[in-house]
């Protein structure tokens, strides 16, 4: 239960999670447990008592989410932590916290559904994230780790982002990042200080009171409100689009894979190559925004694109909409559990 | 060169340990590595596994369909896992609670009494750092000393008085006689 800056080890997923929010600065975090991903609250239930920060064992998801909303309005760093099905019971306050423009932290570490489903890894709660489950029009942004060293890395950004456009903000993991382990170096926190004095709940001594709702009576408040958002958005796109592609200049088909799932892909793409089929990789860090426009570029030279999934096909459709007809976009999947293998991989695409 | 292990047994017999220390002296040797535990509805007394992968380069899967080594520490692991060894792989088989059967003729078996041996030296909780002694040994990966430093990481502060007893396991299994191994 250490927390170590500058210093490599081995760790969970999940522990380094935890220990890079601390990191972050994290000064409140409101969690309940669920599997795969109760060592975020096990990690901050010590350190964060320890550091005199605040940890609170919610009664029920609805109020560590609901926590977390009402510690981010006073502008503090706040961040919650669940899995699938727990992250359904969120949703509404998600669609507020977007509304109200709070930078709320929600570390989603995906398990099976739907449902109750199964504690195994999936990648099911993509359209959960990216697509919401709130009401009315709103988006997360959603950042995706493939590794053990991007769940610090991320976890960072996650905080960075969420103050910077006063936007809740996803960390998407998966049960097998969550429970794997691997080295890992904690860096400094890499991001400036966002100033909140403009907007944060902190007594209204010397100036007038503030007031955080997403009720707006009349309509046309509502549409101006809705444009400033999706400005903000329209914003995020153009400058936190982030995307890693590897062998994409001569491929025929590009393989896209987002968080674990990418690393057996990666894999499969070289494999592909020793055999002399031109395969490139691509991986969208961020979920929300989408690479989406690189994805157009890519579709006017590549002959085929690939997604490769831990669910039933949902990133696919991202990609199709990116694409928009320039060429065909398959899909290889697997419901739920530990990614397809390198070579299944490969065998698959020799057979589309 | 990539190679990947699986420790597996009974749960309680710290195979998951041994995981955690393996991987770690892998970190401290500067190669690429990942742990990845079996997880589900287990329970004490029944089957555990985890499997660590060590590679120079980037690691190229996780959860591998099959392995180079596998240490079974009981005789419903030997079972399960002696079909995944690869052809040239080894099977490391606790002797103590696992028939002596050669059923494949590809691979290498290293038979040891691992929680005989362990029960002798005193503890038999160290049965698991005993594998890895042999497992050090026979896969010519990693030497004694990076295995202390990995143990000295992994032990928390409270647990580091058992130190000397882990080493004097680690040596017995190490230092194992090889030769009476029928390759």
């Amino acid at each position: 239960m250490t927390c170590l800056v500058n210093k490599k080890i081995l760790t969970k997923g999940n522990y380094a999670i935890a220990n890079a929010a601390v990191i972050a600065g994290c000064d409140c975090y409101f969690g309940y447990p669920i599997t795969p991903q109760s060592e975020i609250g096990e990690f901050m239930s010590g350190k964060m008592q320890e550091l005199n920060r605040a940890y609170v064992s919610a009664e029920s998801e609805l109020a560590a989410i609901n926590m977390t909303l009402g510690a981010c309005s006073t502008g503090a760093k706040a961040m919650t932590s669940s899995s699938s099905c727990a992250v359904a019971l969120m949703q509404e306050a998600l669609s507020y916290a977007a509304a109200d423009e709070l930078p709320i932290v929600l570390v989603s570490v995906m398990r099976g559904g739907p449902g109750l489903g199964n504690i195994y890894p999936s990648q099911g709660d993509y359209f959960q994230s990216t697509k919401g489950g709130g009401n009315g029009d709103y988006k997360l942004i959603v950042l995706a780790p493939s590794t053990v060293q991007e769940c610090v890395d991320l976890t960072y950004k996650a905080f960075y982002l969420a103050h910077k456009y006063k936007n809740p903000t996803v960390l998407l993991a998966d049960g097998l990042l969550g429970q794997m382990m691997e080295p890992v170096e904690f860096g400094a926190y890499p991001y400036p200080v966002v100033d909140n004095s403009d907007w944060a709940l902190t007594g209204a001594k010397n100036r007038d009171g503030r007031v955080i709702r997403s009720y707006a009576p009349l309509a046309d408040k509502q549409c101006e409100f809705l444009d400033k958002l999706y400005a903000k958005y329209k914003n995020i796109e153009d400058n936190e689009t982030e995307w890693e592609e590897i062998n994409t200049d001569d491929a025929d088909i590009v393989l896209i894979s987002f968080g674990s799932t990418s690393r057996n892909v990666k894999t499969a793409m070289k494999k592909l190559r020793e055999k002399g089929i031109k395969a490139g990789f691509f991986r969208p860090i961020t979920l929300f925004p989408f690479p989406s426009k690189r994805l157009a570029e890519l579709s006017k030279k590549v002959k085929k694109f690939v997604t490769v999934e831990v669910n039933m096909g949902q990133m696919v459709n991202d990609v199709k909409l990116a694409v928009n007809g320039a060429c065909p976009v398959e899909l290889i999947n697997k419901g739920v559990g530990a990614p397809p293998s390198a070579d299944e991989i490969v065998s698959r695409i020799e057979v589309l | 060169m990539e190679r990947n292990f699986i420790i597996a047994g009974f749960g309680g017999q710290g195979v998951l340990l041994a995981g955690e220390v393996l991987a770690n002296a892998f970190m401290h040797a500067d190669k690429h590595v990942t742990w990845y535990p079996s997880y589900g509805a287990e329970m004490r007394g029944g089957t555990v596994n985890c499997e660590i992968v060590m590679s120079d380069d980037e690691v190229s899967e996780v959860n591998k369909a099959d392995a180079d080594f596998v240490v079974a520490l009981n005789q419903a692991s030997f079972d399960k896992f002696l079909p995944k060894i690869k052809n040239g792989g080894c099977m490391i088989a606790n002797s103590t609670l696992v028939k002596e059967e050669k059923t494949r003729s590809d691979i290498k078996y290293v038979f040891v009494p691992i929680t005989k041996s362990a029960d002798e030296l005193g503890n038999v909780k160290m049965a698991n750092i005993l594998a890895l002694g042999v497992l050090a040994k026979t896969s010519g990966l990693l030497n004694l000393a990076i295995i202390e430093k990995a143990l000295d990481s992994v032990l928390p502060s409270h647990r580091k008085n058992l130190l000397p007893l882990n080493m004097k396991a680690l040596k017995i299994g190490y230092e194992y006689d090889l030769f009476a191994f029928n390759a």
